[in-house]
């Protein structure tokens, strides 16, 4: 495992922006990029990390803002609020008409995930109809593993899924439908593959007693989103420079390390078409 | 002497553990404020934050409040909070396998103790405290938080045992010095308390050197007792002179019936010396007056030789003989016949057993009762003894055919109480005689009706015959 030592970095990038002057006079506006708790926790040491590396490649100051759901982000990033998002394939797909994606981060040498569902260690579940009745964890309405791919998937094996739990609720965070159904608040719950897996070895404690007893077919990992009017912009493709630069500094690369990922790329015009098959799914249903 | 100060030292052992039970009553009285201050905190922050979650229905949140709110640690740590609808359902719980979401729990609520309750009870190692949680004057439902409450225990058992020892080390010093002092204070009244001690039937003044005169309460108490010494000397001599006085007085009472005794053969004896002096000459007169004369002064003699065996000033020590209860027969006799009164003589102790018994006391026992029998039987009455045995003892029962033993003298026969001015004068004498034999004297009646005296003596007062 590759050890980081945050001052060096940090101290590395302050002597970075001090050796570019030009920066200094200008002062350009900071880059504002927009964070959800839903797929990426509080981890200020995280942040830190990408700041220093988007800030030192953009040559602006980089800042972030997080709200507690996918559609209040999304909301901000409409409004131009903010530069760029962390989201969700689903909520870009709703808003399609004026999101796209930017770059999409490559997860185990792919740019894909599967949803899950999750139950407590120890019981047995053959299928969905084995959850029938339980109280139900969902992470976010606008997450397609955690809210859409269940819904969807309910309604593909004929189910009425506001029927088919005894109740449901959402816990806006991956992170947090683990920890709903570790400690039995909730007997199952819709999570990311990913989040799942990555915390399956940075925090074991915490999923430890769960278990997947589905998984779904692959669909886009969770891409960096800006508007369709900002995406030729120079912040705006300085910022994907940025990202998919990750791995040529210290602190890129420390900040991939705790993401678990291998980097972010751009991405391809099929990337979200499991997620739209889903959403049609819905929106068939009415 | 030792009982007052294992008192004192009693009630300073009690005074610790009063003073103890207050101590632990304090704590415990600490604790719970203690408790309430910090339940009362955690209720109002809950209660401040968990109102817009609750309108919207936010399970995860009002959870994850919840759950801060058990995470935190130290002392009064919350296990467990819950929070149930008006209906009694959970809303939500950090414990949700025990009390899953919408789960009827009305009992959690009926058990928990309102927080703003008086007492709690921190005897076991959990508490549940309850509260009606608001959110903009609307009640939401009631927030159950399980404290635990083991540290309160734990220092409870902690300041039990410093109790312990340390009251323990306290009252163990302060009745040990309290025994003492209270020692050295009652040091004058154990003095007294080894003078009585010394010989219990000889008291003797404390002598005035030993009065400490400096201490004014001991010297009056030394005092005191010697006045009280001094007084029961005089009142034993008083008692000493009167038992003479009485036995005199029963000589006095004898001296009647002894003159009579006398006086009866003494006409017909002067009689026979005037025949002796009138026919000299004729044997067969002679012979016969002699043989009289001889009767007549063998009788005088046993009259008075009887009168002289019973009051000799020292009581012989030899034993009673069968010839003494014939004395006494001869000395009641004259006096029952003077009365008229009918003398009742039932010897059933054989000659040996006789011999065990005293004769001097037994005389005087005898005689006393007999005499005051006659006394109180009057003329024509009946009067007797009745000598037996029971087991290892004799009974002598004197009989009368009176109205029975009056109060005032029966206290005379069977009590120490001081004598009172009157009749029955003999009868002080007749219980220190059955006292000074180990015998004891009771009351009752005899088959035939009489009263009875019965003194009951044992039968080795005297060693044998020869004793």
């Amino acid at each position: 495992m590759i050890r980081f030592e945050r001052r060096r970095v940090l101290c590395g990038a302050g002597a970075a922006l001090l050796a570019m002057p030009g920066i200094l006079h200008a002062q350009p506006a900071p880059f504002r990029f927009g964070l959800t708790p839903v797929f990426l926790d509080n981890d200020w040491q995280l942040l830190d990390f990408l700041r220093v590396h988007l800030s030192t490649k953009m040559g602006r100051e980089v800042e972030f803002l997080q709200r507690r759901t996918y559609k209040e982000v999304t909301a901000l990033l409409l409004m131009g609020e903010i530069d760029a998002a962390w989201l969700c394939g689903y909520p870009l797909l709703q808003n399609i008409d004026r999101l796209s994606a930017l770059a999409l981060p490559i997860w185990r040498g792919q740019p894909n995930y599967s949803a899950k569902i999750i139950t407590r260690t120890g019981r047995a579940v053959q299928g969905l109809e084995d959850l029938r009745g339980d109280i139900h964890a969902y992470s976010d309405p606008d997450s397609n593993s955690g809210h859409l791919v269940t819904v969807s998937e309910l309604l593909r094996q004929n189910y009425r899924p506001e029927a088919f739990f005894d109740r449901s609720f959402f816990t806006y965070g991956h992170r947090n439908v683990a920890r709903a159904v570790a400690r039995g608040l909730a007997q199952s719950g819709s999570v990311d593959g990913y989040v799942y897996d990555a915390m399956k070895r940075a925090e074991p404690e915490l999923v430890a007693n769960t278990q997947v007893v589905w998984e779904s077919e692959l669909f886009g990992f969770p891409p960096i989103v800006a508007t369709r009017e900002t995406l030729d912009s120079e912040p705006v493709q300085s910022f994907f420079s940025a990202l998919t630069t990750m791995r040529e500094s210290d602190a890129g690369q420390a900040a991939l390390h705790m993401l678990q990922l291998d980097g972010f790329a751009a991405p391809d015009a099929h990337s979200f078409d499991q997620i739209a098959a889903r959403m049609r799914i819905v929106a068939e249903r009415g | 002497m030792v009982k007052g100060p294992l008192l004192a030292a009693g009630l300073l052992v009690l005074v610790g553990v009063l003073a103890s039970h207050l101590v632990l009553r304090a704590l415990v009285n600490t604790q719970e404020r203690h408790l309430r201050e910090m339940a009362l905190l955690e209720f109002a922050g809950v209660e401040a934050t968990i109102g817009p979650f609750l309108v919207r229905d936010d399970i995860w949140e009002m959870f994850d409040l919840l759950d801060c709110v058990t995470q935190r640690e130290g002392a009064l740590q919350p296990l467990q909070a819950t929070l149930i609808d008006p209906l009694g359902r959970v809303i939500v719980s950090t414990a949700p396998e025990v009390n899953p979401i919408g789960t009827q729990k009305a009992s959690m609520i009926a058990t928990a103790t309102p927080v703003a309750a008086e007492h709690y009870d921190l005897s076991v190692g959990e508490i549940a405290l309850s509260k009606v949680l608001q959110y903009q004057g609307r009640p939401l439902g009631q927030l159950v938080i399980a404290f635990d409450t083991t540290g309160f225990i734990a220092e409870r058992a902690r300041t039990t045992g410093f109790l312990i020892a340390g009251n323990a080390g306290a009252t163990l010093i302060a009745a040990l010095l309290g025994f003492w002092l209270m020692r050295r204070v009652l040091r004058p009244v154990a003095r007294l308390t080894d003078e009585k001690g010394r010989r219990s039937d000889a008291l003797t003044p404390i002598p005035d050197t030993a009065i400490p005169r400096r201490n004014p309460e001991v010297a009056k108490l030394y005092d005191t007792y010697n006045g009280l010494i001094r007084a029961v000397a005089e009142r034993d001599a008083t008692t000493r002179r009167l038992a003479d006085r009485e036995r005199f007085v029963s000589l006095g009472r004898l001296a009647g019936t002894l003159a009579h005794e006398v006086n009866n053969p003494l006409g017909g004896l002067l009689n026979t010396v005037d025949t002796l002096r009138t026919y000299p000459e004729r044997a067969d007169v002679v012979k016969s007056a002699a043989d009289l004369l001889d009767r007549g002064l063998r009788h005088m003699r046993d009259v008075v030789r009887a009168t002289l065996d019973v009051h000799r000033d020292a009581p012989e020590r030899r034993p009673l003989t069968l010839a003494d209860l014939e004395d006494l027969n001869l000395l009641i006799r004259p006096e029952a016949e003077r009365r008229g009164q009918k003398l009742h003589w039932d010897i059933k102790l054989a000659e040996d057993r006789v011999a065990h018994l005293p004769a001097g006391p037994v005389r005087q026992i005898v005689l006393n009762l007999l005499l005051n029998a006659s006394s109180v039987a009057g003329y024509g009455g009946e009067i007797g003894l009745r000598l037996e045995g029971e087991g290892n003892s004799a009974l002598l029962a004197v009989q009368d055919s009176g109205p029975g033993l009056p109060e005032h003298l029966q206290s005379r026969l069977l009590s120490d109480a001081p004598l009172e001015p009157g009749g029955g004068v003999g009868l002080r004498l007749v219980r220190e005689l059955v006292q000074g034999a180990d015998g004891r004297i009771t009351l009752g009646q005899s088959a035939q009706g009489l009263q009875e005296i019965q003194v009951h003596l044992p039968c080795s007062g005297v060693g044998g015959q020869d004793a």
